[in-house]
């Protein structure tokens, strides 16, 4: 008798346990997938954040629509941090420790980007980095930090070549701003062209903020500059560039830094005809071929979006594709994975060679963590923007 | 070189006319306002919103930015100033007027956006003036306005009799009867037409930019420590030194060392003459 009744308590007990447990993983099944998006959505450096956004909350709704991944739906946790560094760490800490999140997208901006990296490295946690600085990925600092974007140096790299191949021109300003990037960027690009024998003519680092350009322009000229290459993203400063080369009717070309093709310089030109003889480091998906078409990826993506963007594309549309592209592999990762642990999730990703987004072709490795592939790093006509794309400069690949 | 110097008296002429602001509300409230370079800031994107945005004539787009800075300043001082002063002496005010100043910047941020704008051509010319353009004279002529319109107020004018009085001794003038709460307020109107006026004259120069106002807070800041708090000729030459300086740190040792330059005069003036230029002691009965 007393086993007996032992006996049916213990069975009681093990089919509670198995009950419980089959719950429990009907419940993790259903447990959405949580994705933290660091967004600079307002503040100084919200343009291409509110262009990549558009492109996340997109995917986020078409993965949804077709049943989620892995059966579980997608939950987007966006933060906007303003463009401040203090914002986006603190917003981290708040998606890792309080929201668990699975992975994080961003911060957009690197200077936001160099405070986050480590703290979310530091938790395990995935990231996506959207941000160009070199020092933003490493396989071993930052193993679970994977690059969606070019980098400084490809963009460099590109302009370099375009100045010196294609332009044939040899006595080269290099132009910073006074901000982090633009230091060293320009120290960087002083770097790269070293080790192609060729030393700058003169180096200038001017505030973002400058009102006039004029004595600058004036040292360049007597250094006997033939191209000016600036490493800024201030469309005010890069805009007093060409209104000076203008009004000194100066006709250097002008090669850098993709912001010189920015919606934001036009305005403040003092003339059209200002921004002539300038070529922006770009990409080839949103570069018109000579027939005048935008490769079909591009297209495809552009169509599916344009309603949700208002029927126009009046801003540059390769932010938009780098938003969608970065929950589509997510979406892939994960998939890949079988699962959102974040081990599994890192090896799926470091196993990820040839993977065709819209923005470009995306390929990592054990210790790769930069995919953005240089064939598809193209220079750009700037003043030739048309729907968030640009026309490919003569004798650029 | 002749630029460099013509650039410097420019913006100089900028900080000069911040300095004046401060100096026009500082003499009534004792207040540092966090808000002063904010005023000139929104002359500038105002001015550049009426008369490119709203395609209105240019002196109606003068008188819309003059008016927006003083109404700003106004709301700066019914909110930020007077509440604060009448309840304590501690500098509060720093804090409220720090909180106005980040609520109004990030309110321009999100309604005129991020990115600089242009401002309107004021007068028929082209170009490339190089030095005779009016991007370089306008700030100059409005400094020089503002500089004479104020020294005219307060050698000529009743109000300007009156606010002296309160710069001087706030309880000696309310003994006499003079409202120095209606003073303060109309010091800080004041205050806010000058720095609309110098923003909207300066607007070529600097684009309608919402980011210009912490940036003409400190410059004008540094101009009027130089200058001397309450000296109206100290801010007049305080502003155009800096600007000069800067100018010329800039051309002669590159744009880095641009900001270290300002403060570097700033800390040498604090340490050598700590009144400023044309400051006066403050003699303090023991």
């Amino acid at each position: 008798m007393f086993t007996f009744v032992r006996g049916i308590r213990i069975l009681s007990t093990l089919g509670l346990a198995a009950l419980i447990t089959l719950g429990v993983a009907h419940a993790q099944g259903k447990e959405p997938i949580k994705i933290g998006w660091l967004s600079s959505l307002t503040g100084p450096l919200s343009s291409a954040a509110i262009a990549e956004n558009k492109g996340v909350e997109f995917a986020v709704d078409e993965i949804n629509k077709r049943g989620g991944i892995l059966g579980r739906p997608v939950e987007l946790l966006t933060r906007d941090t303003a463009g401040e560094p203090t914002k986006a760490v603190n917003f981290a800490n708040q998606l890792i420790h309080s929201d668990k999140v699975h992975i994080i997208m961003g911060p957009v901006n690197s200077g936001e980007s160099l405070a986050t990296v480590g703290v979310i490295a530091k938790a395990g946690v995935p990231n996506l980095i959207l941000g160009a600085l070199e020092a933003l990925t490493d396989p071993v600092k930052y193993p679970r930090a994977f690059r969606m974007i070019v980098t400084n140096g490809q963009w460099i790299k590109a302009a370099n070549n375009y100045a010196i191949d294609v332009l044939k021109k040899q006595k080269i300003a290099i132009v910073g701003d006074t901000s982090g990037y633009g230091t060293a960027s320009a120290k960087q690009a002083t770097e790269m062209l070293d080790k192609r024998g060729i030393k700058p003519v003169i180096s200038l680092i001017i505030d973002a903020n400058k009102a006039d350009l004029t004595d600058e322009f004036t040292k360049m000229k007597a250094a006997g500059t033939d191209v000016i290459m600036p490493w800024s993203a201030a469309t005010s400063l890069l805009a007093r560039m060409f209104n000076t080369r203008g009004e000194m009717q100066w006709d250097v070309p002008i090669v850098g830094h993709p912001a010189l093709m920015a919606l934001p310089v036009k305005p403040l030109l003092n003339k059209p005809e200002y921004w002539s003889n300038a070529f922006g480091a770009g990409y080839l998906t949103t570069t018109y071929d000579e027939q005048g078409k935008l490769p079909q990826r591009t297209t495809e993506l552009m169509e599916k979006l344009r309603p949700a963007l208002g029927g126009t594309i009046d801003f540059t549309f390769w932010w938009v594709q780098v938003g969608y592209d970065s929950v589509k592999v997510i979406e892939h990762a994960i998939t890949k994975a079988g699962s959102t642990d974040p081990a599994a999730i890192e090896k799926a990703m470091s196993e990820s060679n040839g993977l065709v987004g819209s923005y470009t072709t995306y390929s990592w490795g054990p210790t790769k963590r930069d995919a953005f592939p240089d064939a598809e790093v193209v220079m750009n006509v700037a003043g030739s923007f048309k729907e968030g794309s640009f026309r490919l400069a003569t004798g650029s690949k | 070189m002749l630029t460099v110097i013509v650039y410097g008296l420019a913006i100089g002429a900028i900080y000069a006319a911040t300095a004046l602001v401060y100096n026009v509300m500082y003499s009534t409230s004792k207040v540092l306002s966090v808000t002063t370079g904010h005023i000139p800031m929104l002359g500038g994107v105002f001015g550049a919103y009426f008369i490119a945005g709203l395609g209105l004539p240019i002196l109606v787009g003068l008188a819309g930015a003059i008016a927006v800075g003083v109404l700003f300043n106004l709301l700066t001082e019914i909110v930020a100033v007077r509440r604060v002063l009448a309840r304590s002496d501690e500098h509060l005010w720093l804090l409220s007027t720090l909180a106005v100043a980040t609520m109004i910047s990030q309110v321009m941020a999100l309604w005129w956006g991020t990115e600089p704008k242009p401002f309107p051509r004021l007068i028929p010319q082209e170009f490339a003036q190089g030095i005779g353009d009016q991007k370089y004279w306008l700030p100059v002529l409005a400094a020089a306005v503002c500089a004479g319109s104020l020294e005219l107020f307060y050698r000529r004018t009743m109000y300007g009799k009156l606010f002296i009085a309160t710069s001087e001794d706030a309880f000696a003038a309310r003994a006499r009867g003079i409202n120095t709460d209606r003073v303060r307020a109309l010091s800080y109107m004041l205050s806010g037409a000058l720095g609309g006026l110098a923003g909207f004259a300066a607007g070529q120069l600097t684009f309608a930019f919402f980011a210009l106002g912490f940036a003409l807070t400190l410059n004008g800041f540094i101009a009027i420590a130089v200058g001397g708090l309450g000296s109206n000729l100290g801010a007049v030459i305080g502003g155009l030194a800096l600007g000069m300086m800067s100018s010329f740190a800039t051309y002669l040792f590159g744009g880095e060392y641009q900001q270290t330059v300002a403060i570097g005069i700033l800390i040498l003036v604090l340490v050598i003459k700590p009144e400023g230029l044309f400051g006066s002691k403050q003699v303090r009965p023991v």
